[in-house]
């Protein structure tokens, strides 16, 4: 062996560890950004239970905007480091669970429905933005525990049920759901920019404003 | 092999391997910050509706300048790390999207949108502003996923093939070199955009000869000091 190849086998080895490290450790904090998600959003009751006591209007108020703020960052941030989920390479070559790019869609679904929507208002959409957290948690923690995690000390016909839920064992599935989690991606994302266009970046559109201005002013 | 050789092509592999290293993790990165900014900007009628609902002045101060921070901060970042782009050796010798320039140029005019125009304010300048940050996007986001994502699939060779820049550095160095001459452009404009603002706001700011008053001495008092009034 030659010096440069020496070199050359060393920076190969710097760069794919790096690689993995850096997959690996999103693949570690994805399990707790989904728990803490899930928690902050199902502990909503709770929050507006401490509300209700603060004797300073200050209090309340910074209360709610580091909660809302906390648990959208959260969300927001599930969605940015599920990325990996949508590459074909990453997803063939590395060992992690094969729905996990839907439960992303799911998470960017619940962030469109929060967009469109008015869930800390309207109980029908904070029904549906808890359904489909639910529902996203599913799709990342049952491949995450029985494939990911179940994989090396699985036997018999349950070892063949954790290799179809892990990523690496499974390709042509995993392959396929990153491309239907990417067109999903695209369908919402484009719904989502639609909407700001629309409105300008409003909290409304000006057109449903002046509508329910004209409403009120008949009425 | 001697000692002195292994222990030089370890110390060339850590400074190659650390700087293609920090190069290909400036790339694993900007698909995050390109959809965190992206999400940020357009949920803004989301925080605005969360704003209104704030009882306080204080709270929804706080609220919208965390956002201001974070969202504008996002792209600024994003701009940054997108430098890589515009550097010919790495765009040559790396696989990057071969669109990368054009989307940091999109980046760009966005930020260009947003220093002219009072994005916030102005519904047709926010509209503009979010159609340059999604042509941006959608040029990172399509040759990340099929090309540089894709190499290893058969039936994405073609994606690969053509655009990844270090498969196709032709057009990848033409479309580097375009980009950056629309960079410059842009940066130029902005950068002599300030400067006129900022001398208007200088000789707005000057007193004009007619309305200089002379200074009149202050009228003494026993001990010498002046009265305050």
């Amino acid at each position: 062996m030659t010096p440069d190849q020496l070199a050359q086998a060393i920076v190969n080895g710097i760069n794919d560890g790096g690689e993995q490290f850096l997959e690996g450790t999103l693949a570690a904090m994805l399990p707790v950004i989904w728990l803490a998600l899930l928690g902050l959003h199902l502990g909503r009751p709770y929050i507006l239970d401490m509300i209700d006591r603060f004797t300073l209007r200050l209090g309340a108020d910074l209360l709610w905007l580091v909660y809302v703020a906390l648990r959208d960052f959260l969300i927001v941030s599930g969605v940015v480091m599920s990325f990996m989920f949508f590459f074909p390479d990453v997803v063939t070559g590395v060992s992690l669970p094969l729905t996990g790019g839907l439960a992303a869609s799911v998470l960017f679904g619940v962030l469109l429905i929060k967009l469109v929507g008015d869930p800390d208002h309207d109980p029908r959409t904070f029904s549906l933005v808890t359904w489909l957290l639910g529902l996203g948690a599913a799709l990342y923690f049952i491949p995450y525990i029985f494939g990911v995690q179940a994989a090396g000390v699985a036997t018999g016909t349950f070892a063949d049920f954790s290799n179809f839920l892990v990523t690496s064992t499974n390709p042509n599935w995993a392959v396929a759901l990153a491309y239907a989690s990417v067109a999903l991606l695209a369908i919402m994302g484009a719904i989502a920019v639609g909407y700001t266009l629309r409105t300008g970046g409003r909290a409304e559109a000006p057109e449903a404003q002046a509508q329910e201005a004209t409403a009120s002013t008949q009425a | 092999m001697k000692p002195d050789d292994v222990a030089q092509a370890i110390t060339q592999a850590l400074v190659q391997g650390g700087s293609q290293w920090l190069v290909a993790s400036l790339v694993a990165f900007l698909p995050a910050m390109w959809t965190l900014a992206l999400i940020l900007h357009i949920g803004r009628p989301y925080v605005v509706r969360t704003l209104r609902r704030c009882g306080l002045r204080l709270g929804a101060d706080v609220w919208w300048m965390s956002y201001l921070l974070t969202r504008d901060g996002v792209l600024l970042v994003t701009l940054g790390m997108s430098l890589i782009f515009f550097m010919p050796a790495l765009v040559v010798n790396n696989a990057l999207p071969i669109t990368g320039p054009l989307a940091a140029l999109s980046l760009l005019l966005a930020l260009a949108v947003k220093l002219s125009r009072r994005v916030d304010d102005d519904v047709a300048a926010f509209r503009l502003a979010t159609v340059f940050l999604v042509a941006g996007a959608t040029l990172y986001y399509i040759p990340l996923v099929f090309a540089v994502e894709g190499a290893d699939q058969d039936y994405l060779k073609w994606f690969s093939d053509n655009l990844t820049s270090s498969s196709n550095p032709t057009v990848a160095l033409t479309i580097m070199w375009i980009s950056l001459a629309g960079v410059v452009l842009t940066a130029g404009w902005i950068f002599f955009r300030a400067l006129a603002s900022v001398n208007r706001k200088v000789a707005g700011r000057l007193p004009r000869t007619a309305n200089i008053v002379p200074p009149t001495p202050a009228a003494p008092t026993r001990g010498g000091k002046a009265a305050i009034s």
